[in-house]
């Protein structure tokens, strides 16, 4: 792999000096420490790498923001499938109807309760039990993320108790447990973000979407 | 910062998404939920589209490599065994498209002979610095550097420099051998710091 331009006058070469640079192994760091044709060799690949560091930052503000039109775009073009999970059997009224909702349906409602609780997000959440057989004993779980400074403890109650409440209205579900962990702590909003502690008017910003 | 009331129709849930970290919102669009999904999309996006853009030579293409990046992962989140590691899974995809894209493309146009110049010299534009005769910064003459190094030699640059990917991911990706992988990027970085200290 030596070429002559790559080897310094040391006998090591810059290839070796590359690889020390990404993996910190090297068959002689003692020689390394102490030749000034390594150190120079090493300073000059530090260099690129910290200019391959500013090529990303310059390629990065051309690429533009995940917010600007490119990227909504490339959104509106996916045409996401929808993941509707198991079919969970309804009551029907009338005898000859068979009505059924999605699991896919159901998550999106524990999602729905558990970001509506004030500093919690929901992640993942999972339906265990047999789903599709009316009144099987079901266990749910949710993760969640609670921002910093919210009591976790009540946070995960509170959640408990809505999930509780708003599954036995809005669905069928015989639920038997719900566990909720609770996986992130989140970084407080900067100050100019929403979601502020001190009692503001109820969602400040979903009124913008009147121009 | 950007209004994106058209994506969930709630801005607040859409805005409250942007501070949940990667794991939670791979978790969520594991579970089918398409906001989460656009939430990572937009975080990662532009690292993604300034990697397809130097794998590539492309913006044109460096946008279809984004969009099936994201088509693939959308099928594919089941599979993701640690969701905290999406960035790198995502980065990943997109160099394996990067690469299929020039793949199609060349045969397509039947170009092997000339792979440098179909990336990099097919749509000369104005809006391309690398072009421009003039170059004004060590940036500029580094983009300039990379476009004349052999095709091999840049993908595993550009890798590991702008995505921080091992020898073996980029080996994988490359499908060549992780000797290979160590030696293209040693010649890479030899030739572009001798080009860059003769620019100084």
């Amino acid at each position: 792999m030596n070429t002559p331009e790559d080897s310094l006058d040391c006998g090591h070469s810059l290839a070796e000096l590359s690889t020390y640079l990404d993996t910190g192994e090297i068959a002689d760091p003692a020689h390394l420490h102490s030749c000034p044709e390594c150190q120079a060799g090493l300073a000059s690949l530090r260099r690129l790498s910290q200019l391959g560091s500013e090529l990303l930052t310059s390629d990065l503000a051309d690429a533009g923001s995940g917010h600007d039109d490119w990227m909504q775009s490339i959104l509106d073009n996916l045409r996401l499938e929808l993941r509707p999970g198991r079919s969970i059997p309804l009551q029907a009224g009338n005898p000859k109807d068979t009505l059924w909702e999605t699991e896919g349906s159901i998550s999106a409602l524990i999602r729905s309760v558990a970001d509506a609780l004030p500093g919690t997000a929901a992640g993942k959440c999972r339906l265990h039990g047999d789903v599709t057989t009316p009144g099987a004993g079901i266990t749910v779980d949710v993760e969640i993320a609670v921002v910093y400074g919210h009591p976790l403890d009540e946070r995960a109650e509170e959640l408990r108790r809505e999930l509780a409440q708003t599954l036995a209205f809005q669905t069928e579900l015989n639920i038997e447990t719900i566990n909720i962990t609770v996986r992130d702590v989140l970084e407080p909003p900067s100050a100019a973000d929403q979601v502020p502690s001190p009692p503001t008017s109820p969602a400040p910003t979903t009124r913008e979407d009147q121009p | 910062m950007g209004k994106a009331e058209n994506v969930t129709g709630s801005p607040a849930a859409q805005h409250q998404l942007d501070l949940v970290p990667d794991a939670l919102l791979a978790g969520r669009a594991a579970d089918g939920d398409t906001a989460a999904f656009e939430a990572l999309a937009r975080r990662h996006g532009p690292l993604m589209r300034a990697t397809a853009r130097r794998l590539t030579g492309s913006q044109a293409d460096a946008d279809d490599v984004v969009q099936e990046t994201l088509v693939q992962a959308w099928k594919q989140l089941d599979n993701l065994r640690d969701p905290a590691a999406v960035k790198g899974w995502l980065l990943r995809i997109v160099g394996s498209r990067s690469i299929d894209h020039l793949r199609r493309r060349r045969n397509h146009a039947g170009l092997d002979a000339v792979e440098n110049q179909v990336e990099h010299d097919a749509k000369p534009q104005a809006a391309d610095p690398e072009h421009s005769a003039v170059i004004t910064s060590r940036v500029e003459a580094l983009k300039a550097a990379l476009a004349k190094l052999p095709e091999e030699q840049r993908r595993c640059w550009v890798l590991k420099e702008f995505n921080d990917q091992s020898y073996e991911e980029i080996a994988l990706t490359l499908n060549i051998s992780q000797a290979s992988v160590r030696g293209r990027l040693a010649r890479a970085r030899i030739t572009l710091a001798r080009m860059m200290e003769e620019w100084r």
